[in-house]
């Protein structure tokens, strides 16, 4: 399955690409903002992409409806280290397909969601 | 025992005391002029051509005195006023008619020169009352003219006339300025004065009534007598000059007499001003005085300076030495107009030190020392209400810092929270990812997988903590998702079914939804610790300048800000924003916190 990691935290990332692609996703591409993510999505057409809910510019509920509305949507997982139980509203309400606290990222906890 | 002191502030004011005047310089200009008036009577008497003589007589005392003795007076009290010096020169100027009707020769020729410069002078005194200055050019002008008239353009009526022409007989005075009796130029060039002087007494009078139109109710109180009978002059010797253009010589000497009996009037007027305002202000100094007694109420002592002034536009400002500025009543800051900025400055002291200023309408420094007076009877009571204004101020200045503290401490505790969550909650949250990388390349020894399991639950369990002491120095979702998002996260973090009613649609600013947050979050916090309850409900409403707050349970009750730490601490938190709290929680019936937050 190919993977865009959109999030801030470069470190996040990288350490969120190696884990993924050993447990054998293929990540296609990273992004740092709501604005280049969109664009990333657009062009390399992920079937999953991984958002961070803090983004610098549009936050990642917003980049959510945005990918939405493709005209091949992807699967979107949200994610983040703040409280999850705190977002959970928004997180059912913009289109996510479900909501990973940054710390258990798992192919075992993204395949659950997507199923 | 305080020694009130008041004083007048403003260069304009201070001139008053600089100007030196000789008293014997008034003396002496007080006996030549009785001397003079008291000179003409017997030459008066005697004048067998001069019908009306008796009037004549009456006319020269009482004018000349009255416009001697009450120029003198005024000059004295205020030095700096011209208005004195106006009178005293216009009694020297009407001795000049009077020696125009006597017989002697010398006298009758100097008279004839003489004789209108009385009116030139009445108008100078008219226009610059009952300050003392001439406010506007065309003023200026009038006065001008008015001397110019009078003097050099009356001179060749003096030249050309032979008073033998007026049958007055063998009696007649000789003019000794004659240079040839030639009426007919004679009456061209009177005709032509009578008309320039018809214009610029119409344009006085016109002066007069704009003048009395624009004044403040102090300044017309001053100035209603001296105008009407000044305007009275202007007008009699308007309509002497007309009747001189149609030739009806036999009813202009009865103007003549009309205007010069109002004239006559005039520093009479002047005097009963003086005395009458005196009288009023005099009597509304002692009811101030018995009214401060009676300990006005706050704000208050406006009111009774402005009845005892006479001058509803009185406005008080207190001085605050600290900040160095006037406040008004309420402890803002107000500006004290510089002097000549339309408004009079009065600044009273107390004990030497400044204390307030009285803004008042320039029309009251006729008198000056009545304001001073004023200001020294209701110095205590002034020094009171500049105690209140200065804590007014104060509390002002302490809410605005206040605020200005819960501001900084709320960006401050945003931006630790985005510190922790950048910095140590990322770094975990890779050692988390790398670790479990980790696990699955030693899957095949059990016991490198135990130690990892227990790192890792050690790490979840520091990433708990983490994330909860992030949130409780500041909630982010409230930041990025505004409050009811955040308010939702709080209800579906509580142990108990918690509905959220309503929140306001739009973003409230972060002071108030900070605030709002906060209680929520403590009162649904005490609601779990305390209340045993089933259900809770949780409604922010927006009203009239105010965001209302209100937690409700079903639970035991009987909650007291009096004993909770944590109540008291939403009391302090509600507080700082200008809010109120009110908790209502009798035993068995539930508890309910509403908070009250200001919001434009």
């Amino acid at each position: 399955m190919s993977v865009l990691i959109v999030d801030d935290h470069a470190g996040f990332r990288a350490h969120a690409r190696r884990l993924l692609e050993f447990e054998g996703y293929r990540v296609v591409g990273e992004a740092a903002d709501s604005a280049s993510g969109l664009e990333a999505a657009r062009e390399l057409k992920p079937e999953l992409v991984l958002v961070d809910v803090h983004l610098p510019d549009a936050d990642g509920f917003q980049l959510t409806s945005w990918l939405g509305a493709l005209s091949d949507p992807p699967a979107v997982v949200l994610t983040s280290s703040r409280d999850g139980a705190e977002l959970a509203a928004c997180v059912s309400e913009c289109g996510a397909r479900g909501f990973v606290p940054k710390a258990e990222l798992s192919r075992e906890a993204i395949d659950g969601l997507l199923r | 025992m305080t020694k009130p002191r008041a004083g007048v502030s403003g260069a304009r004011d201070r001139g008053a005391d600089d100007v030196r005047l000789d008293p014997r310089l008034l003396w002496a200009l007080a006996a030549a002029s009785t001397a003079i008036g008291l000179g003409l009577v017997p030459l008066l008497a005697t004048a067998d051509y001069l019908p009306d003589r008796a009037l004549w007589i009456v006319l020269d005392v009482v004018i000349g005195a009255g416009f001697t003795a009450v120029g003198v007076f005024a000059w004295y009290r205020r030095p700096d006023n011209r208005v004195g010096a106006l009178m005293v020169m216009t009694a020297f100027a009407w001795y000049g008619v009077v020696a125009s009707v006597t017989e002697p020769s010398l006298l009758w020729t100097l008279g004839q020169v003489l004789s209108n410069l009385f009116v030139a002078t009445a108008i100078h005194l008219l226009l610059a009352f009952p300050s003392g200055r001439l406010e506007t050019a065309v003023d200026r002008v009038l006065v001008a003219v008015g001397y110019l008239a009078t003097t050099v353009l009356w001179l060749p009526f003096v030249l050309f006339t032979d008073p033998a022409e007026f049958e007055c007989g063998a009696d007649c005075p000789e003019n000794l300025l004659l240079i040839d009796a030639n009426s007919g130029f004679r009456d061209a060039w009177l005709d032509g004065l009578g008309v320039l002087g018809i214009v610029v007494l119409l344009s006085v009078t016109a002066r007069l009534v704009q003048r009395w139109r624009g004044a403040s109710a102090p300044l017309r109180r001053a100035v209603t007598p001296v105008f009407l009978a000044g305007g009275a002059l202007m007008l009699a010797i308007a309509a002497l000059l007309a009747a001189g253009l149609l030739e009806r010589e036999s009813v202009s000497m009865n103007f003549f007499y009309a205007g010069a009996i109002a004239f006559g009037l005039v520093p009479y007027f002047f005097l009963a001003g003086l005395v009458r305002g005196r009288w009023i202000r005099g009597r509304g100094l002692g009811t101030l005085i018995s009214r401060l007694g009676q300990a006005p109420r706050a704000g208050g002592l406006r009111e009774e300076l402005a009845r005892a002034l006479g001058d509803p536009s009185v406005e008080l400002a207190y001085w605050l030495p600290d900040p160095g500025q006037y406040v008004n009543a309420e402890g803002r800051p107000v500006e004290v107009p510089p002097p000549g900025a339309g408004r009079a400055v009065t600044e009273v002291e107390r004990d030497g030190r400044h204390i307030a200023a009285i803004l008042h309408d320039p029309a009251l420094l006729e008198d000056p020392e009545q304001v001073r007076a004023a200001g020294a009877a209701a110095a205590l009571a002034l020094e009171n209400e500049r105690l209140d204004a200065e804590l007014r101020a104060k509390v002002d200045q302490l809410s605005a810092s206040r605020a200005r503290i819960v501001e900084s401490g709320y960006v401050a505790r945003r931006r630790l929270e985005r510190d922790l969550h950048d910095g140590a909650q990322q770094r975990l949250v890779s050692l988390a990812l790398s670790l479990r990388i980790l696990r699955s390349k030693v899957e095949d020894d059990p016991d490198a997988v135990r130690e990892l399991d227990s790192a890792r639950s050690e790490l979840d369990q520091a990433l708990d903590e983490l994330r909860e002491l992030a949130r409780g120095i500041h909630p982010s979702v409230l930041t990025d998702r505004g409050l009811d998002a955040a308010l939702d996260g709080l209800a579906r973090r509580a142990p108990l079914p918690v509905e959220v009613e309503q929140t306001p649609p739009e973003r409230l600013p972060d002071r108030v939804e900070s605030a709002a947050y906060f209680v929520v979050s403590e009162a649904l916090t005490n609601v779990a610790k305390y209340a045993r309850a089933t259900h809770a409900s949780v409604n922010v409403e927006r009203g009239d300048g105010l965001v209302l707050v209100e937690v409700t349970d079903d639970g035991v009750g009987g909650a007291d800000p009096a004993t909770g730490s944590g109540l008291r601490g939403l009391l302090d938190r509600v507080s700082a924003v200008g809010g109120r709290l009110e908790v209502r929680s009798l035993p068995g019936q539930g508890t309910t916190i509403r908070a009250a937050i200001p919001c434009d």
